[in-house]
Protein backbone atom coordinates (compact mmCIF):
# COMPACT_ATOMS: atom_id res chain seq x y z
CA UNK A 1 0.00 0.00 0.00
CA UNK A 2 1.13 3.51 -0.76
CA UNK A 3 1.08 6.10 1.19
CA UNK A 4 0.34 9.92 0.81
CA UNK A 5 2.39 12.23 3.18
CA UNK A 6 2.21 15.69 3.92
CA UNK A 7 5.08 17.49 5.12
CA UNK A 8 5.08 20.98 6.52
CA UNK A 9 7.89 23.42 7.98
CA UNK A 10 9.02 26.37 6.85
CA UNK A 11 12.73 24.75 6.35
CA UNK A 12 12.86 23.60 1.95
CA UNK A 13 16.03 22.10 3.99
CA UNK A 14 13.84 20.29 6.65
CA UNK A 15 11.59 19.21 4.25
CA UNK A 16 14.07 17.67 1.98
CA UNK A 17 15.98 15.70 4.97
CA UNK A 18 12.54 14.38 6.29
CA UNK A 19 11.91 13.41 2.41
CA UNK A 20 14.94 11.31 2.39
CA UNK A 21 14.32 9.96 5.77
CA UNK A 22 11.01 8.38 4.68
CA UNK A 23 12.69 7.21 1.19
CA UNK A 24 14.91 5.19 3.13
CA UNK A 25 12.51 4.01 5.40
CA UNK A 26 11.26 1.43 2.74
CA UNK A 27 7.72 2.94 3.48
CA UNK A 28 6.28 3.40 0.09
CA UNK A 29 4.92 6.57 -0.62
CA UNK A 30 2.31 7.40 -3.20
CA UNK A 31 2.94 11.42 -3.29
CA UNK A 32 5.09 13.84 -1.30
CA UNK A 33 3.05 16.68 -0.24
CA UNK A 34 4.90 19.74 1.17
CA UNK A 35 3.49 22.94 2.59
CA UNK A 36 5.78 25.66 4.79
CA UNK A 37 3.00 26.59 6.99
CA UNK A 38 -0.31 25.64 8.55
CA UNK A 39 -2.22 27.61 6.19
CA UNK A 40 -0.57 26.20 2.95
CA UNK A 41 -0.90 22.36 4.80
CA UNK A 42 -4.98 22.77 5.41
CA UNK A 43 -5.02 23.92 1.68
CA UNK A 44 -3.49 20.83 0.68
CA UNK A 45 -5.53 18.87 3.16
CA UNK A 46 -9.15 19.83 1.16
CA UNK A 47 -7.50 19.08 -1.89
CA UNK A 48 -5.64 15.69 -1.54
CA UNK A 49 -5.68 12.71 0.29
CA UNK A 50 -3.32 12.15 3.18
CA UNK A 51 -2.13 9.31 5.59
CA UNK A 52 0.09 10.91 7.67
CA UNK A 53 0.88 14.69 8.69
CA UNK A 54 4.33 15.08 9.78
CA UNK A 55 4.51 19.10 11.25
CA UNK A 56 7.14 21.80 12.59
CA UNK A 57 5.79 24.18 15.03
CA UNK A 58 7.42 27.38 14.69
CA UNK A 59 6.00 28.89 11.23
CA UNK A 60 4.70 31.77 9.81
CA UNK A 61 1.27 32.48 9.35
CA UNK A 62 -0.25 29.33 10.94
CA UNK A 63 1.77 27.46 13.29
CA UNK A 64 1.79 23.50 13.95
CA UNK A 65 -0.24 23.77 17.17
CA UNK A 66 -2.86 25.56 15.56
CA UNK A 67 -2.39 23.44 12.24
CA UNK A 68 -3.15 20.73 14.93
CA UNK A 69 -6.03 21.85 16.26
CA UNK A 70 -7.53 23.12 13.19
CA UNK A 71 -7.43 19.29 11.96
CA UNK A 72 -8.26 17.64 15.17
CA UNK A 73 -11.48 20.10 15.13
CA UNK A 74 -12.23 18.93 11.60
CA UNK A 75 -14.98 15.97 11.03
CA UNK A 76 -13.54 15.14 7.26
CA UNK A 77 -9.45 15.47 8.88
CA UNK A 78 -9.79 14.47 12.68
CA UNK A 79 -8.55 10.51 11.99
CA UNK A 80 -5.13 11.70 9.70
CA UNK A 81 -2.21 10.88 11.97
CA UNK A 82 -0.22 13.46 13.05
CA UNK A 83 4.20 13.46 14.16
CA UNK A 84 5.18 16.58 15.49
CA UNK A 85 8.54 17.02 14.32
CA UNK A 86 10.13 20.50 16.10
CA UNK A 87 12.86 21.71 17.57
CA UNK A 88 11.12 22.43 21.15
CA UNK A 89 12.23 19.92 23.33
CA UNK A 90 10.21 21.08 26.11
CA UNK A 91 8.11 18.92 28.39
CA UNK A 92 5.25 21.36 28.48
CA UNK A 93 5.20 21.97 24.99
CA UNK A 94 5.27 17.63 24.24
CA UNK A 95 2.55 17.09 26.80
CA UNK A 96 0.40 20.23 25.16
CA UNK A 97 0.88 18.97 22.24
CA UNK A 98 0.04 15.16 22.44
CA UNK A 99 -2.91 16.80 24.55
CA UNK A 100 -3.97 18.63 21.45
CA UNK A 101 -4.09 15.35 19.89
CA UNK A 102 -0.69 14.54 18.31
CA UNK A 103 0.08 11.03 17.55
CA UNK A 104 3.61 11.58 18.41
CA UNK A 105 6.26 13.63 18.96
CA UNK A 106 9.75 13.92 17.52
CA UNK A 107 12.56 16.47 18.82
CA UNK A 108 14.90 18.10 16.44
CA UNK A 109 17.86 17.10 16.24
CA UNK A 110 16.81 13.55 15.60
CA UNK A 111 18.03 10.36 14.82
CA UNK A 112 17.05 9.18 11.59
CA UNK A 113 16.21 5.67 12.45
CA UNK A 114 13.41 7.09 15.49
CA UNK A 115 11.55 9.20 12.61
CA UNK A 116 11.93 6.55 10.84
CA UNK A 117 9.95 4.14 13.63
CA UNK A 118 7.31 6.65 14.57
CA UNK A 119 6.55 7.27 10.98
CA UNK A 120 6.12 3.32 10.73
CA UNK A 121 4.49 3.39 14.26
CA UNK A 122 1.42 6.05 12.82
CA UNK A 123 1.33 4.21 9.40
CA UNK A 124 0.90 0.47 11.11
CA UNK A 125 3.53 -0.65 8.80
CA UNK A 126 6.36 -3.22 8.96
CA UNK A 127 9.79 -2.44 11.17
CA UNK A 128 12.26 -0.60 9.44
CA UNK A 129 15.15 -2.68 7.60
CA UNK A 130 16.66 0.24 6.01
CA UNK A 131 18.97 1.84 8.55
CA UNK B 1 19.30 34.91 33.69
CA UNK B 2 23.03 36.37 31.98
CA UNK B 3 24.27 35.58 28.84
CA UNK B 4 27.01 33.80 30.51
CA UNK B 5 24.98 31.33 31.98
CA UNK B 6 24.80 29.50 28.27
CA UNK B 7 28.41 28.85 28.64
CA UNK B 8 27.94 24.90 29.22
CA UNK B 9 24.66 24.68 27.32
CA UNK B 10 25.40 25.82 24.14
CA UNK B 11 28.55 23.65 23.64
CA UNK B 12 26.12 20.50 24.97
CA UNK B 13 23.66 21.91 22.23
CA UNK B 14 26.01 22.54 19.40
CA UNK B 15 27.66 18.53 19.92
CA UNK B 16 24.14 17.42 20.01
CA UNK B 17 22.93 19.26 16.79
CA UNK B 18 25.97 18.45 14.52
CA UNK B 19 26.56 15.08 15.51
CA UNK B 20 22.80 13.74 15.04
CA UNK B 21 22.40 15.50 11.83
CA UNK B 22 25.13 16.93 10.27
CA UNK B 23 27.40 13.90 10.99
CA UNK B 24 29.86 16.64 12.52
CA UNK B 25 32.06 16.72 15.34
CA UNK B 26 33.10 19.35 17.73
CA UNK B 27 37.04 18.78 18.13
CA UNK B 28 36.96 22.08 20.71
CA UNK B 29 35.25 24.83 21.61
CA UNK B 30 36.24 27.84 23.18
CA UNK B 31 34.07 30.91 24.53
CA UNK B 32 35.36 34.42 22.98
CA UNK B 33 36.08 38.01 25.51
CA UNK B 34 33.51 39.90 24.37
CA UNK B 35 36.27 42.73 24.83
CA UNK B 36 39.14 42.15 23.03
CA UNK B 37 41.07 44.09 25.20
CA UNK B 38 41.07 41.54 28.16
CA UNK B 39 42.27 38.80 25.70
CA UNK B 40 40.60 37.71 23.01
CA UNK B 41 40.82 34.40 21.35
CA UNK B 42 44.63 33.82 21.05
CA UNK B 43 45.16 30.44 19.05
CA UNK B 44 41.76 30.26 17.27
CA UNK B 45 41.83 29.88 13.73
CA UNK B 46 40.64 33.31 11.69
CA UNK B 47 38.32 32.75 8.91
CA UNK B 48 35.88 35.05 6.62
CA UNK B 49 32.32 34.27 7.47
CA UNK B 50 30.30 33.71 4.49
CA UNK B 51 27.46 32.64 6.02
CA UNK B 52 25.83 34.43 8.65
CA UNK B 53 22.29 33.69 10.21
CA UNK B 54 20.27 35.47 13.37
CA UNK B 55 16.58 34.70 15.01
CA UNK B 56 14.86 36.21 18.12
CA UNK B 57 13.63 33.86 20.71
CA UNK B 58 10.82 34.99 22.85
CA UNK B 59 10.07 33.11 26.31
CA UNK B 60 10.62 33.46 29.70
CA UNK B 61 14.32 34.34 28.59
CA UNK B 62 14.31 36.26 25.53
CA UNK B 63 17.29 37.19 23.31
CA UNK B 64 19.04 36.63 19.62
CA UNK B 65 20.66 34.02 18.65
CA UNK B 66 23.37 34.38 15.72
CA UNK B 67 25.49 31.72 13.85
CA UNK B 68 28.39 32.69 11.15
CA UNK B 69 30.74 30.37 9.36
CA UNK B 70 32.99 29.66 6.06
CA UNK B 71 31.37 28.97 3.18
CA UNK B 72 33.71 25.84 2.80
CA UNK B 73 32.41 24.78 6.21
CA UNK B 74 28.92 25.79 5.23
CA UNK B 75 29.14 23.27 2.15
CA UNK B 76 30.87 20.60 4.11
CA UNK B 77 27.47 20.86 6.73
CA UNK B 78 24.61 21.06 3.73
CA UNK B 79 26.23 18.46 1.87
CA UNK B 80 25.94 15.92 5.43
CA UNK B 81 22.84 17.40 6.05
CA UNK B 82 21.01 16.65 2.69
CA UNK B 83 23.00 13.99 1.88
CA UNK B 84 24.40 15.14 -1.34
CA UNK B 85 28.24 16.40 -3.22
CA UNK B 86 28.07 19.71 -2.21
CA UNK B 87 29.50 20.55 -6.09
CA UNK B 88 25.13 19.96 -6.69
CA UNK B 89 24.48 22.24 -3.95
CA UNK B 90 23.63 25.96 -4.87
CA UNK B 91 24.54 28.99 -2.86
CA UNK B 92 20.57 29.32 -2.52
CA UNK B 93 20.65 25.69 -0.82
CA UNK B 94 23.47 26.11 1.38
CA UNK B 95 21.99 28.57 2.75
CA UNK B 96 18.38 26.89 3.47
CA UNK B 97 20.79 24.76 5.41
CA UNK B 98 22.44 26.92 7.35
CA UNK B 99 19.71 28.87 8.45
CA UNK B 100 18.05 25.52 9.67
CA UNK B 101 21.15 24.73 11.63
CA UNK B 102 20.68 28.19 13.15
CA UNK B 103 16.80 27.34 14.05
CA UNK B 104 17.91 23.96 15.50
CA UNK B 105 20.66 25.46 17.71
CA UNK B 106 18.29 27.91 18.93
CA UNK B 107 15.83 25.93 19.21
CA UNK B 108 17.72 23.24 21.09
CA UNK B 109 19.25 25.97 23.55
CA UNK B 110 15.86 27.31 24.38
CA UNK B 111 14.28 24.04 25.23
CA UNK B 112 16.64 23.71 27.66
CA UNK B 113 16.30 27.08 29.73
CA UNK B 114 12.68 27.02 29.56
CA UNK B 115 10.39 26.13 32.38
CA UNK B 116 6.41 26.73 32.42
CA UNK B 117 5.81 28.55 29.11
CA UNK B 118 6.58 28.06 25.62
CA UNK B 119 8.78 29.83 23.95
CA UNK B 120 8.66 31.25 20.27
CA UNK B 121 11.26 31.77 17.89
CA UNK B 122 11.41 33.87 14.77
CA UNK B 123 12.40 32.68 11.35
CA UNK B 124 16.18 32.61 10.72
CA UNK B 125 17.51 35.67 8.63
CA UNK B 126 20.32 35.93 6.72
CA UNK B 127 22.20 38.84 7.63
CA UNK B 128 26.00 40.27 6.24
CA UNK B 129 27.93 39.36 9.88
CA UNK B 130 26.89 39.26 13.14
CA UNK B 131 26.61 42.54 14.54
CA UNK B 132 29.71 43.46 16.75
CA UNK B 133 28.26 43.51 19.67
CA UNK B 134 29.86 44.85 22.70
CA UNK B 135 27.85 44.38 26.22
CA UNK B 136 28.18 42.14 29.17
CA UNK B 137 25.50 39.98 28.17
CA UNK B 138 26.90 38.59 24.81
CA UNK B 139 28.28 35.21 24.98
CA UNK B 140 30.09 34.20 21.96
CA UNK B 141 31.19 30.31 21.24
CA UNK B 142 33.81 28.87 18.51
CA UNK B 143 33.56 25.44 17.72
CA UNK B 144 36.42 23.84 15.93
CA UNK B 145 34.49 20.88 14.07
CA UNK B 146 35.84 18.35 11.70
CA UNK B 147 33.69 20.50 8.95
CA UNK B 148 35.47 23.81 9.86
CA UNK B 149 35.03 26.80 12.24
CA UNK B 150 31.68 27.97 13.14
CA UNK B 151 30.97 30.89 15.51
CA UNK B 152 27.95 31.18 17.83
CA UNK B 153 26.41 34.62 19.35
CA UNK B 154 23.86 34.59 21.91
CA UNK B 155 22.69 37.72 23.79
CA UNK B 156 20.14 38.13 26.52
CA UNK B 157 17.51 40.86 26.18
CA UNK B 158 15.18 39.77 28.78
CA UNK B 159 14.08 37.43 31.51
CA UNK B 160 10.76 37.20 33.40
CA UNK B 161 11.59 34.55 35.49
CA UNK B 162 14.06 34.02 38.72
CA UNK B 163 16.91 31.53 37.66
Amino acid sequence: MAFNILIVDDSPAMRRVVRRVVDLSGVEVGKYLEAGDGRQALDVLRAEWVDLIMTDINMPEMDGEELLLAVRQDAMLSSIPVLVVSTDQSETRIKQMMSFGADGYISKPFMPERLSEEMQRLLGGVPNESF
Amino acid sequence: MKASDFTVLVPDCCSDVLEAMYFTSVLEVTREDAFPERGGTEGMPSFQAEYAFSLNFRGDVSGRFGLSLSGPAARCLASNFLGEEDSNLSIHEVGEVIGELANMLCGSVASRIEGERKFVLSHPEPIALLPDVRTEDVLISKFDTDSGLITTRIVVEGTTCNR
